[in-house]
């Protein structure tokens, strides 16, 4: 992380806010963090703690009624570092990041891609903007990026529409357009939610491969602990718009420093300990964005609460990759070492 | 495709022949024939039951319900669609002269209603909470609710009488001969027959596209850095344009029929006046051809729709593959 150019996307306390009926939502309320070129970065925590939006952030893709309040996301794009939050949010700058360096997958592929144009086209669509090639050169290009994909008899599916394709092989098909022009960052939100667990592990599989050959950054945003394990060099749990723990994913899984980490760990079934294992899942659900606990957003659930969480803890650096936002990470630490 | 429109056009001739059926013995039931439309009222009383049969017998009217359809059945299928018992003109001869006319009418209205309903749906979505989106709402529903007639009475005093713009009806004036010299004439009666259509077509745009614009492919569009308009029309009014469609081309029947109003309105001499008229003189062959050709009509729009709607979606398949 010392390493500066190693760096593909900085993070520095972002804070985006979502205005309705005069209430305001402070869905990622000072997030920060880096991704490394080549490596992915998790990004795990409940539905509603701000994964998604963190994500739309960096796109600029954010509905109507959010905006960037604050904050910086830096991107570097050769040698130069672009400020993304200062980019007009569908101006040309920002449309030549989106697609080109930045690449997005989405979590439902029924959904995501345009139902009344062929695969080939969506695509191409990506090409056309980005990049110089010829119609001919397009529909090559994109052949072989369903044929790295392993769709099979690509030159047939190009022309295909996404309804006779299965889950799987839609999801395939938007990588390959994630991945049309060799983006830096690729960012997945929950990307294989809707798939089978089978075809999770094929989908996984062609991300880290794609990670390794072009040393693409992938943020990754997930739910799922057991792909945390698999596929994080880097990461980040996130409750209530805050980063509370962060690292490699070896710190986080293996030491985890915060309660709530722990707490997520606990909650999931591992396979092969049988019926009878211990399952905690984590007490109470989250509070109510508009009427958010005062201090640490998470002491309510907390079984290690104490008068100390009534005020924001800050974040502490354990080592040099190992960062948490607990009071009590020093006795939490000591007992599950 | 090209087996569903066959499949579809043996569809057309049994339906024809049913309707065909129903549509006469609604007139055998309905009070009255021809020829008691035919004496007039101050006659009525001089005139005696044996010269009323005696009338019946020359149309053939003494004839039983059954005898009668099937002779007019067998002369429509030899191309025959014989003559109105109220004028004696041939029924061929009102068809060429009035089909024209109402179909010039409701063609230029179906055009600008679809132009403008899609458009300004488009940008009603896309300006949604705005000034605009508010006052193209207000102004839809005002266009739904408002009875033609009256739009077209207003439309005539305001640009026919104070304005003295453009004439109060009519189609075709003597010595008016050129296309351009004609258009002054259809212009009112087109606008006022389209502002229903455009505003029914406009809310349904602009729902349909509101509905498209909050799909997830439409932020995938975004992610690919494509350009607003791209993402807006491309992606987003393709998609929104299939229920549109469909709706557009169920209004065409309706508009055909419906334009009888403003026809009547602005003398336009078309199908709709005429169809008023055979129905009250018991026309018998007159009201059995416009029915038809309404029927037909219907029918037409219907296998376009399912043509245009597979054009424009894939996932929509006819028939068997």
């Amino acid at each position: 992380m010392e390493d500066k150019n190693n760096i593909a996307l900085s993070v520095r306390d972002l804070k985006t806010f979502f205005y309705t009926n005069n209430r305001c939502n402070k869905a990622v309320n000072g997030v920060s963090f880096d991704v490394e070129k080549g490596k992915t970065l998790c990004i795990v925590g409940e539905s509603g703690c701000g994964k998604s939006v963190t994500a739309a952030t960096i796109m600029q893709l954010l509905p109507t009624l959010s905006r960037i309040e604050e904050g910086e996301i830096k991107f570097q794009k050769d040698d130069k570092i672009i400020n993304i939050e200062k980019l007009e949010k569908n101006g040309k700058e920002m449309r030549e990041i989106r697609g080109s360096d930045i690449a997005m997958i989405f979590q439902d592929p029924m959904t995501a891609l345009n139902p009344v144009y062929t695969v080939g086209f969506q695509i191409s669509e990506n090409l056309k903007y980005h990049t110089n090639l010829n119609k001919k050169e397009i529909r090559e290009k994109c052949i072989s990026l369903l044929n790295d994909m392993g769709i099979p008899l690509p030159e047939k599916r190009i022309d295909e529409y996404p309804h006779s394709y299965s889950g799987g092989m839609r999801q395939r098909a938007m990588i390959a357009m994630a991945m049309a022009c060799n983006p830096k960052i690729l960012i997945a939100d929950e990307p294989t939610t809707a798939l089978d667990v089978t075809i999770q592990a094929q989908i996984f599989e062609l991300m880290d491969k794609l990670k390794k050959e072009n040393d693409t950054a992938i943020i990754l945003i997930t739910h799922d602990m057991g792909v945390v394990a698999e596929l994080a060099d880097n990461v980040a749990v996130m409750y209530m718009g805050n980063i509370v723990e962060a690292g490699t994913a070896d710190d986080v899984l293996r030491r985890p420093t915060h309660p709530y980490t722990k707490a997520l760990l606990e909650s999931v079934p591992v396979l092969g300990r049988g019926k009878n294992q211990d399952i905690n899942p984590i007490k109470g659900s989250t509070p109510d964005p508009y009427n958010r606990p005062i201090g640490c957003q998470f002491a309510p659930r907390c079984n290690w609460q104490t008068e100390s969480c009534d005020v924001m803890p800050e974040i502490t650096q354990i080592n040099e990759t190992h960062q948490v936002r607990c009071h009590k990470y020093e006795q939490f630490f000591e007992k599950y070492k | 495709m090209t087996t569903y429109i066959i499949q579809r056009l043996f569809i057309f001739f049994p339906m024809l022949l049913v309707i065909s059926f129903l549509v006469y013995s609604g007139l055998e039931l309905s009070p009255g024939d021809a020829v008691s439309h035919m004496i007039s009222p101050e006659l009525a009383s001089t005139i005696t039951a044996e010269q009323l049969d005696a009338m019946r017998e020359a149309y053939g009217l003494n004839q039983s319900f059954l005898t009668r359809y099937w002779i007019w059945l067998t002369s429509m299928v030899q191309g025959d669609m014989g003559y109105s018992m109220a004028g004696g003109v041939a029924i061929s001869e009102i068809m060429v002269k009035t089909v024209p006319a109402t179909l010039e009418l409701s063609m230029v209205a179906l055009f600008f209603s679809t132009i403008l309903g899609c458009s300004l749906g488009v940008i009603s979505a896309l300006k949604r909470g705005s000034g605009t989106d508010n006052s193209l709402t207000v102004a839809g529903m005002a266009g739904v609710s408002i009875p033609e007639f009256f739009f077209g009475l207003v439309a005539i005093l305001l640009f026919a009488i104070e304005l003295k713009w453009l004439p109060v009806g009519g189609r075709l004036l003597p010595h008016y001969e050129t296309l351009w010299d004609r258009i002054p004439n259809i212009v009112l009666p087109s606008l006022v027959l389209a502002l229903m259509m455009t505003a029914g077509a406009m809310r349904y745009a602009r729902s349909s596209m509101l509905d498209v614009l909050a799909r997830e492919f439409i932020t995938t569009a975004r992610s690919k850095g494509m350009p607003e308009w791209r993402v807006n029309i491309l992606h987003g009014f393709r998609v929104a344009l299939t229920p549109v469609v469909v709706l557009i081309g169920f209004r065409l029947p309706l508009l055909i029929g419906g334009s009888t109003i403003i026809e009547q309105v602005y003398q336009w001499p078309g199908i709709g006046s005429m169809f008023i008229r055979s129905v009250r003189a018991s026309d018998y062959p007159l009201v059995m051809t416009i029915s038809l050709m309404y029927v037909f009509v219907v029918l037409t729009a219907s296998l376009i729709i399912d043509v245009l709607t597979a054009l424009i979606d894939p996932r929509v398949r006819l028939g068997k593959e």
